[in-house]
């Protein structure tokens, strides 16, 4: 029954995903068993999408899928506690910016990686990042930005952060379409993501202590 | 003097022209497509004022187009008139003086207006759907045409009908309301029209060329920017996908139809068409061919057989589309490029279309008049032997960009581009 999740899910199958998925939980299967299938399942569509053999279609209805097994097996996992994560990102769209589409892509791809994501959504002043990582101590921040605007926004974000002497403690990463080594160096961030799928394995490098 | 004008506005058109048909123009023209906020900047007005003062707005834009000399008007009508979006209350537009702060551009913030469910209500009544569950959403002027019952039009389609019904429907309060409104957006256009038109024809007589006449989307975007957003146009893909491609297929005509309109009325047969979702990333080869390619050449092609040339500005980065281009006619579309990989370009669309833009916006904001200066002789020195160069950023003037850099854009341009 579990590798015919899997395979369902991998296929896009939704309505067969929630068939075997309702089939597993009735017949008494732990319902953490369905998740785990569930989030393998994300893993290989996340691989997929990495080497170019899915694209955002098929991510967006992964998380979709997800949401759905995420509520079915709800009731039923009362009481038990989240799994550890492999670390904080604090992300948000940087101060006179409101796009949220690059920014939502990342963090979902984030999350389906183990990743721990504190969305402080869009238009974000750079001293909310700094509270943000006073609060969380979280040690990476992701940047989002559209527009030529969030080049300066991204500049007074890492400022901000350095001001607030916090700059050692994080590493910075910024993304978005025109973003790029010369935004880089320009805003004084650690890196750029080419893509989301980039910024995730920056991330993951970070998080678990790479360079 | 106004001779001397004429000549140049001719020898502009030409340059842009022979540039498109991949013709060698006597140089490489710079030609930005458009300028959001860059002009207003410049002049030390505030987005805020840029957005209501259309007269301003346009003296600025003048004085760009003047300073710096572009080999064309440059388009000034990217941005929305504040007091029409008010008045309007367009509900998924935010700008500077309405809900973003004075020094913000206008943004758009689209949510889903049309559910996968509605499809065929759309597909069976466009008009009507529009009227009583599009517009209502997208404008609080026209909120109470989903909350009076409003027919089908052709319900008063007898005398006794229309002369009894129609009054009757537009003399509840709500209904009365919106008419006012209407009346004063209508007022409000009539002078940012006079204003701008006055202003084209000034730089017209100055010898500046309009870039373009018309503005349209290719289907997919419309459904994509406008009913679905994105997480519904691209599960549709999977969920929807033959009502998804009959809405698109739909739409085409219309696609094709309103530019055409707009080019014929303005003078300029030049189009210009802002791409959305067909970029790198957003979706597969296969699923670009299937669900957003077909409806894009529908269009492109419908444009040139009208006599048309469209101007497709491919957002986002284009590297994995370039083959599918290659099968448009040879120097009928003026490719505009935001982000793409330059040397593909130059090896599969060389002889197809010409290449116009991506100058990267983070070179014309954050870096020197030297790297802009390297960046055109490198394009120069890739396309110049093509004929079909035009210089511009990746999506026109950044706002944000420095002056002295626009500057170097257009010196070097002049400098390297006599070929």
């Amino acid at each position: 029954m579990t590798d015919k999740l899997i395979e369902a899910f991998t296929e896009m199958e939704e309505e067969e995903v929630l068939r075997i998925a309702n089939e597993m939980l009735d017949s008494g299967v732990d319902p953490m068993d369905v998740v785990d299938a569930c989030k393998n399942a994300l893993e290989v569509v996340g691989k997929q999408f990495e080497t170019g053999e899915m694209f955002l279609p098929e991510l967006i209805m992964a998380g979709e899928m997800m949401d759905e097994i995420a509520a079915l097996v709800k009731p039923k996992l009362k009481g038990r506690t989240a799994a550890a994560t492999l670390g904080k990102v604090i992300l948000g769209t940087v101060v006179g910016d409101v796009h949220d589409i690059g920014k939502n892509i990342f963090g979902f791809l984030l999350d389906a990686q183990g990743i721990e994501v504190i969305d402080i959504g869009v238009d974000a002043e750079p001293a909310i990042f700094v509270e943000k990582i006073k609060e969380t101590g979280a040690t990476v921040v992701a940047l989002s930005g559209l527009l030529t605007l969030a080049f300066d926004a991204m500049k007074a974000t890492v400022d901000a952060i350095q001001e607030a002497g916090l700059r050692d403690q994080v590493k910075i990463m910024i993304g978005g379409a025109p973003v790029n080594e010369q935004v880089r160096s320009y805003a004084g961030a650690d890196a750029w993501g080419q893509d989301a799928v980039h910024g995730v394995n920056l991330a993951k490098q970070w998080l678990t202590g790479g360079e | 003097m106004e001779n001397d004008n004429q000549l140049a506005f001719q020898a502009r058109q030409k340059r842009l022209d022979d540039a498109i048909a991949l013709g060698k123009p006597d140089r490489v023209p710079v030609v930005p497509l458009m300028s959001h906020y860059y002009a207003t900047r410049a002049a030390g007005i505030s987005n805020a004022v840029a957005q209501y003062d259309i007269e301003k707005r346009c003296a600025a834009h003048r004085e760009m187009v003047l300073s710096l000399d572009f080999d064309s008007a440059v388009d000034s009508e990217a941005i929305f008139n504040g007091k029409i979006l008010e008045i309007m209350g367009m509900t998924h537009i935010k700008w500077p003086g309405g809900t973003l702060r004075d020094d913000e551009p206008f943004q758009f913030s689209t949510t889903e207006t049309l559910k996968a469910s509605e499809y065929d209500d759309f597909l069976a009544d466009p008009s009507g759907v529009t009227a009583r569950k599009l517009w209502p959403q997208m404008s609080t002027a026209l909120a109470p045409l989903s909350q009076v019952p409003f027919p089908p039009l052709y319900w008063a389609s007898g005398d006794y009908d229309l002369n009894y019904m129609l009054p009757g429907i537009l003399s509840a309060p709500p209904m009365l309301d919106m008419l006012k409104r209407l009346v004063a957006a209508a007022e409000e256009f009539q002078h940012h029209k006079a204003v701008v038109g006055k202003e084209t024809q000034e730089l017209a007589r100055l010898g500046y060329p309009t870039v373009f006449g018309g503005v349209t989307l290719t289907a997919f975007d419309w459904v994509g920017d406008f009913f679905r957003n994105m997480r519904g146009v691209l599960t549709d893909m999977r969920r929807n996908p033959e009502k998804l491609l009959a809405t698109i297929e739909m739409l085409i005509p219309a696609t094709i139809q309103k530019p055409i309109i707009q080019a014929r009325m303005s003078g300029v047969n030049r189009v210009f068409i802002p791409l959305h979702w067909g970029g790198a990333g957003f979706m597969s080869n296969d699923q670009y061919e299937r669900f957003y390619w077909p409806s894009l050449k529908a269009l492109l092609l419908g444009l040139i057989e009208a006599g048309i040339t469209p101007i497709p500005l491919f957002e986002g980065d284009y590297t994995p589309r370039l083959e599918f281009l290659k099968e448009l006619p040879k120097g009928k579309v003026a490719g505009h490029f935001d982000i793409v990989d330059r040397k593909k370009a130059r090896e599969i669309l060389g002889d197809t279309m010409c290449f116009w833009g991506n100058v990267p916006a983070s070179l014309l904001a954050t870096g020197t008049p030297d790297q802009v200066k390297d960046d055109i002789r490198e394009l120069i020195d890739l396309f110049g032997d093509t004929g079909g160069l035009i210089i511009d950023g990746n999506d026109g003037i950044p706002d944000e960009a420095r002056p002295e850099n626009v500057a170097a854009m257009v010196e070097a341009t002049r400098e390297f581009g006599v070929l």
